[in-house]
């Protein structure tokens, strides 16, 4: 089926293009300015009428799982924000707000937590949230048998106590800082516990919360769509009906956002954003993005065993030129896991210029023979340009580097096998920084796909989140940034901002650093 | 029997039938207008994909972060890709794989069509009407395109297994061709003759029936070669085919899909390529298979 699609797209494609050799012979424009303004207009009338009462999100992938403490991807994330609602959320300044706990108290150890949560709440199957349930929650995520790469976020707690209908007492075995931090996302996302149990269900495909709106359907590769929950606790939603659609080509995926297909976009190609800032119909928000961006090594396998060519990697590299050429300067080359903007990045830690010689001085003193491997890198046309660049950069100081195209879902599969050389994947961050280091450079966590070991940095990272002091954690993540550079199982490239564009009657859209678009705030002008 | 041979003639005087005939042919070939521009310009393509080392004035893999986007130049006759590639150096290089993937996937095409061809349709039988048959016509129903997709989806990416993918579709189009002329061919008197001459089947199907299916062959070939060129552009186009940073016209195609609006040379130069190639080779066959026709004056 996908085939054939494709195949026509050719052919619509090869019939254009002969089009265009035609049009431009023929020198006759008159017939394409009529046509233009008259098109524009239509579609105007159309989208105030008919998608009036319909969200339309665009997104860069198709999420592969549903639900939120199974999840590990970031377009997923986009999704829960609708349909489930965290304990704790965080505003625009990265400060924690309530959610479904309306206060919480944190003992002066540290240790306790107390949540008051929020009364009349009920799950969209109609059971009703208390203490109980999100008890549950944590529960789930913390049996080993579901395998929640969530359960970091919760590793530390030690004793639930319900006091009353809806108060939860959490003892923690010992201070944890990003506590509060982890509850805003995947790990204090609260699912219905019967909808949990009841195996018909089937969370991962059918999502059951107390959010804003409720699940409706979803057709894998076209659209999950949603409706406003009617008995939501909260302000009811600014429209009636939400549908996410999965354009994995970004150029597919502005030109229906363009056209009026889309009211909104998670993610945009670098080079499209100086063009639609232009376009009176779109408006665009920009925010500091939290995530980092590079190349992961799988130190389990040759020749990224050898430090001293994980180095060399780290010298072959051009970041400004990425910057530059991939992103139009809308990116900040980086070697480290910290945005600039987050207090756990280490300002002396500073982006070397590329040096082919150091890299080819490495690789020979590591006197490695093989230096060919693949390099994994997702289907669009800037990861293209981004894997041909690196190939290239690579390929001068002496390795040989294939490219190969996979899909996401692959991708984060073949991850978990650790079967990969080389993989181009990032990560949208954290809110705190223990989010974008621990699980992925500790020893044996959930993301940690390199399969670096390093004693020195477990030890730092362990301390630095039991630790609440932020002075003290400041300085481990200095040093912990240092040991990443140094140790080099991660290429560290660049961090992203983020950009948001959407229709102009798009309304009430409140920029999170994390990226994710609170569908239930916007409505339409 | 010599004797009655035309001796007393002076031989010079006389042309060779076979000459005059290869001499008719040609100026028919000639007289067909379109049959020589499309015949020119794929000589012109073969002599640049030779060449394409000489002629190329840029690496077409150097990538130059100083002149990502330039629209043509002076220096950069069709303008840079978005990493500052010589597109002029990847169309020239492009034909090369272009000319490769339709000539290679062709003989695969041809190196298992042919023989089927002539056993099927030589001892016809049980093996001819319900196998290679049925065969083709499951690969016939499915559209060429798609089958190849599939094909070099199983194989894997790369412009070897894109290759192997093309020739293979287009192998039951040769069956089916070579197997119908020989059916017609292994009921004529010269094949009755030789059978009862004694001569084996071997011998007979190589030297006499091959060379009388020929100008068939090769009217089909050349228009294969056309489709084989197409497909390769559009597996690479997927990225099923010729693999980064190796150019095919293809994927500069998609390439410069996203820069349609900003900077369409990226596009336009290869898209214009594949449509000059397969249009030029298409003329070209159609002039081959008029000239070669006996019915046409």
């Amino acid at each position: 089926m996908k085939s054939s699609m494709y195949a026509k797209r050719i052919v619509v494609m090869l019939t254009l293009l002969s089009l265009v050799v035609l049009a431009a012979c023929g020198g006759d424009d008159e017939g394409a300015e009529e046509s233009d303004p008259s098109d524009s207009e239509g579609e105007g009338t159309e989208t105030s009428e008919g998608d009036g009462d319909m969200l339309v999100v665009g997104l860069d992938d198709d999420p592969p799982l549903l639900d939120p403490h199974l999840s590990t991807a970031q377009v997923e994330s986009q999704i829960f924000l609708s349909v489930y609602e965290t304990v704790v959320t965080v505003d625009e300044n990265l400060d924690i707000q309530p959610g479904l706990a309306e206060d919480w108290e944190v003992s002066d150890d540290g240790t306790t937590y107390t949540f008051y949560l929020q009364e009349d709440v009920t799950f969209h199957d109609g059971t009703e949230f208390n203490a109980e349930a999100l008890e549950y929650n944590f529960e789930r995520i913390l049996d080993e048998e579901l395998g929640s790469p969530a359960s970091s976020d919760l590793a530390l707690i030690d004793t639930m106590t319900v006091e009353g209908e809806h108060t939860l007492v959490v003892e923690l075995e010992e201070p944890f800082a990003p506590f509060l931090a982890g509850l805003t996302h995947r790990a204090g996302q609260v699912v219905s516990p019967e909808a949990a149990e009841d195996e018909e269900v089937d969370l991962s495909n059918h999502p059951v919360g107390t959010g804003p709106y409720q699940f409706e359907e979803a057709v894998a590769q076209s659209h999950i769509s949603f409706e406003a929950y009617e008995d939501y606790w909260g302000e009811a939603p600014g429209v009636d009906q939400l549908e996410y659609r999965t354009f994995t080509n970004e150029d597919t995926r502005i030109t229906n956002l363009t056209s009026g297909e889309l009211d909104i976009v998670n993610r945009v190609a670098y080079k499209d954003i100086e063009q639609l800032e232009e376009d009176p119909e779109i408006e665009m928000s920009y925010e500091d993005g939290i995530g980092f961006q590079g190349m992961m090594l799988n130190t389990n396998r040759a020749p990224f065993d050898n430090q001293e060519v994980r180095q060399a990697m780290n010298y072959a590299v051009d970041r400004e030129a990425i910057a530059e050429v991939v992103f139009h300067g809308g990116v900040n080359p980086s070697v480290s896991p910290f945005a600039p903007s987050s207090w756990a990045n280490n300002p002396d830690l500073e982006v070397p210029e590329r040096d082919a010689e150091r890299a080819q001085e490495l690789l020979e003193s590591s006197a490695v023979d093989d230096l060919s491997f693949t390099l994994s890198i997702r289907p669009s046309p800037a990861e293209q340009q981004l894997g041909e660049m690196l190939q290239s950069m690579l390929n001068e100081v002496g390795f040989e580097v294939e490219l190969e195209q996979v899909e996401f879902g692959t991708m984060l599969d073949n991850m978990y096998e650790e079967d990969y050389d080389v993989a181009r994947l990032g990560w949208s961050g954290r809110v705190d920084p223990d989010g974008n280091i621990y699980s992925w450079f500790h020893t044996g966590e959930t993301y940690n796909f390199t399969g670096s070991n390093n004693e020195e940095l477990d030890e730092l990272l362990v301390e630095a989140r039991t630790s609440t002091d932020q002075g003290e954690r400041e300085e481990m993540y200095h040093e912990a940034a240092e040991i990443l550079w140094d140790d080099a199982p991660y290429i560290f490239l660049y961090h992203e901002n983020d950009y948001k564009p959407m229709k102009e009657n798009v309304q009430g859209f409140n920029h999170v650093p994390d990226g994710l678009i609170r569908t239930s705030e916007l409505y339409f002008e | 029997m010599a004797q009655v041979e035309e001796t007393h003639l002076p031989k010079e005087k006389i042309e060779n039938p076979r000459v005059r005939m290869w001499k008719m042919m040609f100026g028919r070939l000639f007289q067909n207008k379109l049959a020589v521009f499309g015949g020119v310009v794929t000589f012109g393509l073969i002599f640049t994909a030779i060449f394409a080392a000489w002629l190329a004035p840029h690496d077409p893999t150097e990538q130059n972060y100083s002149a990502v986007l330039q629209g043509p130049s002076l220096e950069y006759w069709f303008g840079t890709d978005n990493l500052g590639r010589d597109l002029f150096s990847r169309v020239i290089y492009g034909a090369q794989v272009s000319l490769q993937a339709g000539l290679i996937s062709v003989g695969i095409a041809l190196a298992i069509g042919v023989p089927i061809g002539l056993i099927s349709g030589y001892y016809r039988g049980f093996l001819d009407e319900y196998i290679i048959m049925r065969l083709t016509d499951a690969m016939l129903s499915i559209p060429a395109l798609v089958l190849a997709l599939a094909l070099a989806a199983v194989l894997g990416a790369g412009l070897t297994n894109a290759m192997i993918a093309i020739g293979l579709v287009l192998t039951p189009n040769f069956i089916r061709l070579i197997r119908g002329e020989v059916l017609a061919h292994r009921e004529k008197e010269y094949v009755e003759a030789g059978k009862a001459s004694g001569i084996s089947d071997f011998k007979l199907i190589i030297k006499h029936i091959l060379p009388n299916t020929m100008a068939p062959i090769m009217v089909q070939a050349t228009l294969a070669i056309a489709a084989a060129i197409i497909v390769e552009a559009s597996l690479s186009y997927l990225g099923l085919g010729t693999q980064p940073p190796d150019p095919s016209w293809g994927s500069m195609l998609a390439n410069g899909q996203g820069y349609l609006d900003s900077a369409p040379w990226i596009a336009l130069f290869p898209g214009f390529f594949i449509f000059l190639t397969v249009i030029s080779i298409n003329l070209f066959g159609d002039g081959i298979r008029d000239m070669l026709d006996p019915k046409m004056k």
